[in-house]
């Protein structure tokens, strides 16, 4: 991890409180969380997590980095081997727990011989919902003209827009989604994604899990990356990608060298060699830097503003090459 | 759990496969029990006649077809063939939970595991109820047109007996059913528990103890007791053996009914506490 990123996104449990629209209730809460299996695998290693209510937290990591392990403890469907973790209050998995959370974990599942609508009438049975939610739940995921259909027939987006339909079943407090536009097309990833905005305003909070970066950067307020089981970063979109930088390159380069210390300041500006700078600066700013080069006789021979996607900055977190 | 009973309700209502396990065994107790017997002790050839005790023919044995004897009848057919579509009931009831993936979506809902579990089992105990009750439905009804057909008195059995065959009947199925159900989730899975079921029923308990008998005699029967199958024998010979000419068809059960019905209890309240620890004990990871 390089220096800078590392200044701007390790250390999240002390940022927090400095971050927008942080703080207040915590929805989840986990304390040394840790799943370990028989064969001396740790899927999830002294895991803290806190989401807080209102959020959509999105939470990154490359394949068997232990998001979806970390979901099923929040959801009561695998104990951990250590630490503690509270959900809506309550302990994982406890009907008072249960009521309040929604989730989707991993490919949704259902019976295959019952109609989408069947389906969704027997998890409001189970969860004591009045039956006219079905309705109203898959309206939201546009699932209505197929509902009477089979489940078995369904396409697998279809079958993650009906996931998606039995969490919002019991309106739920918390909504756990694990990879939830996964197998949809464009359209059907772009209409998730909307929902998923519009279902993360108010009191609601969203804890996501996705494997798409781009994804998360839209729809997330605050991102935890977690790597070998553990949170190696979190913060909002933009304190991960950190400050964009401006690449200058002139000559004379002691000249250009001079103008950018006397512009930006000597902590903010950084030699790349073969005459080309690096400054941490307000873009804005950039015609201004230009002007100044120019005055002083410096040809200026590329000036553009650098940012760091959310992928670069995964990429170099978790130590992996585009294994998303 | 009432929440819990009503969604399995709902999902066995709307299950093909368990429609097709039901209406396969009142079928078939219609076509084997009745209609082949039938068809055979009236126009059974010689050679179908040879073999039988002296002086008996074969439209002798039709009094088993008659309602006075519809109970022993089911009995010495179902009691033992019956139970292998209990076993598969009780499997696909759990086992398909595991197949398809659902566990996680019953158990993200509301009720705890345990509740859900027990909402599960009574819809089981629901569905097994039925199938007895349709069993011997059709039984009696079949023994009825058997009585009509031959112009033999209409005389079923008294009441009690009629009640305390299907409260039997409901105990045999019933332990063939949280049998199958108890394999599916040690196996988390159907084909397996289906599989080692029915070995377990026929190499074990069959054909095993059949051999073993021929050595040892009272010995082999001493342990064959504690056994669960030879008990839903026991229980379901208990009803008393069919006599044709005043001769019965099997000997005696070598225990009682009470002993029968609290070895069954027994091994259904072993396999429901395997069920019960499993589902509380297990992470859901598929």
């Amino acid at each position: 991890m390089s220096t800078k990123l590392a200044v701007a996104v390790i250390d999240a449990a002390a940022r927090r409180p400095l971050l927008p629209g942080v703080g207040g209730e915590k929805v989840v809460e986990t304390h040394g969380l840790t799943k370990r299996y028989g064969t001396g695998i740790i899927a999830v290693d002294s895991l803290d997590l806190n989401v807080y209510r209102g959020e959509v937290y999105g939470f990154l990591g490359p394949n068997g980095a232990g998001k979806t392990t970390t979901l099923r403890m929040l959801l009561g469907l695998i104990s951990p081997t250590a630490g503690s973790a509270t959900v809506v209050g309550a302990a994982p998995g406890s009907p008072a727990s249960l009521v309040r959370v929604g989730a989707i974990v991993e490919t949704p599942a259902f019976y295959p011989y019952l109609s989408g609508y069947d389906n969704l009438r027997l998890l409001a049975r189970y969860c004591r919902v009045a039956a006219s939610r079905v309705d109203a739940a898959l309206a939201e995921v546009d699932l209505t003209p197929r509902a009477r259909h089979k489940f078995s027939t369904y396409s697998l987006g279809m079958k993650q827009r009906l996931g998606i339909a039995a969490a919002l079943l019991k309106e739920p407090e918390l909504l756990i989604l694990d990879e939830p536009t996964n197998g949809l097309d464009p359209q059907g990833m772009a209409d998730v994604r909307n929902l998923i905005i519009e279902l993360g305003k108010g009191e609601r909070t969203v804890l996501i899990s996705s494997h798409l970066l781009g994804e998360v950067e839209q729809m997330c307020t605050r991102v935890g990356v977690i790597r070998k089981g553990k949170i190696v970063a979190e913060g909002t979109v933009d304190q991960l990608r950190g400050a964009p930088t401006l690449t200058v390159r002139g000559t004379p380069e002691e000249t250009a060298k001079a103008i950018l210390v006397q512009v930006a300041g000597a902590d903010n500006v950084t030699a790349l060699g073969d005459a080309t700078f690096s400054l941490v600066v307000d873009l804005q700013r950039t015609a201004e830097i230009n002007q100044h080069l120019v005055q002083a006789g410096v040809a200026v021979t590329e000036l553009h503003a650098d940012e760091r996607s959310l992928e670069d900055v995964f990429m170099e977190l978790t130590g992996t090459e585009g294994g998303l | 759990m009432y929440s819990a009973f009503r969604g399995e309700l709902f999902k066995f209502a709307r299950r093909p496969a368990v429609w097709v396990l039901v209406i396969l065994l009142l079928g078939l107790a219609i076509l084997l029990g009745y209609v082949v017997s039938y068809l055979f002790d009236t126009f059974g050839s010689s050679a179908g006649a040879q073999g039988l005790p002296q002086g008996t023919t074969l439209a002798d044995f039709k009094v088993a077809l008659y309602p006075e004897n519809f109970i022993k009848d089911t009995f010495a057919t179902w009691g033992s063939l019956g139970g292998v579509f209990a076993l598969i009931l009780g499997v696909l009831v759990q086992g398909s939970e595991y197949g398809w993936g659902t566990m996680k979506t019953l158990y993200t809902q509301r009720s705890g595991r345990l509740t859900m579990l027990l909402g599960k089992i009574t819809a089981l105990a629901v569905l097994v109820l039925l199938m007895v009750v349709g069993l011997f439905a059709v039984d009696a009804a079949s023994s009825t047109v058997a009585a009509l057909l031959d112009g033999k008195a209409i005389a079923f059995p008294s009441a009690d007996v009629v009640l305390k065959a299907i409260v039997a009947g409901f105990l045999i199925f019933s332990f063939w059913a949280v049998f199958g159900f108890g394999l599916a989730t040690v196996f988390r899975q159907s084909a397996m528990a289906i599989g080692l079921g029915l070995a377990y029923a026929l190499v074990v308990e069959l054909l095993i103890f059949s051999l073993l008998r021929g050595f040892g005699g009272k010995i082999v029967q001493q342990i064959e007791q504690w056994f669960p199958i030879a008990n839903t024998g026991y229980l379901a010979e208990s009803f008393g053996s069919i006599r044709f000419k005043g001769i019965p068809a099997t000997p005696p059960p070598y225990a009682d009914a009470t002993h029968a019905v609290l070895m069954l209890l027994l091994y259904v309240a072993v396999f429901m506490a395997i069920s019960a620890w499993l589902t509380r004990a297990r992470d859901i990871t598929a």
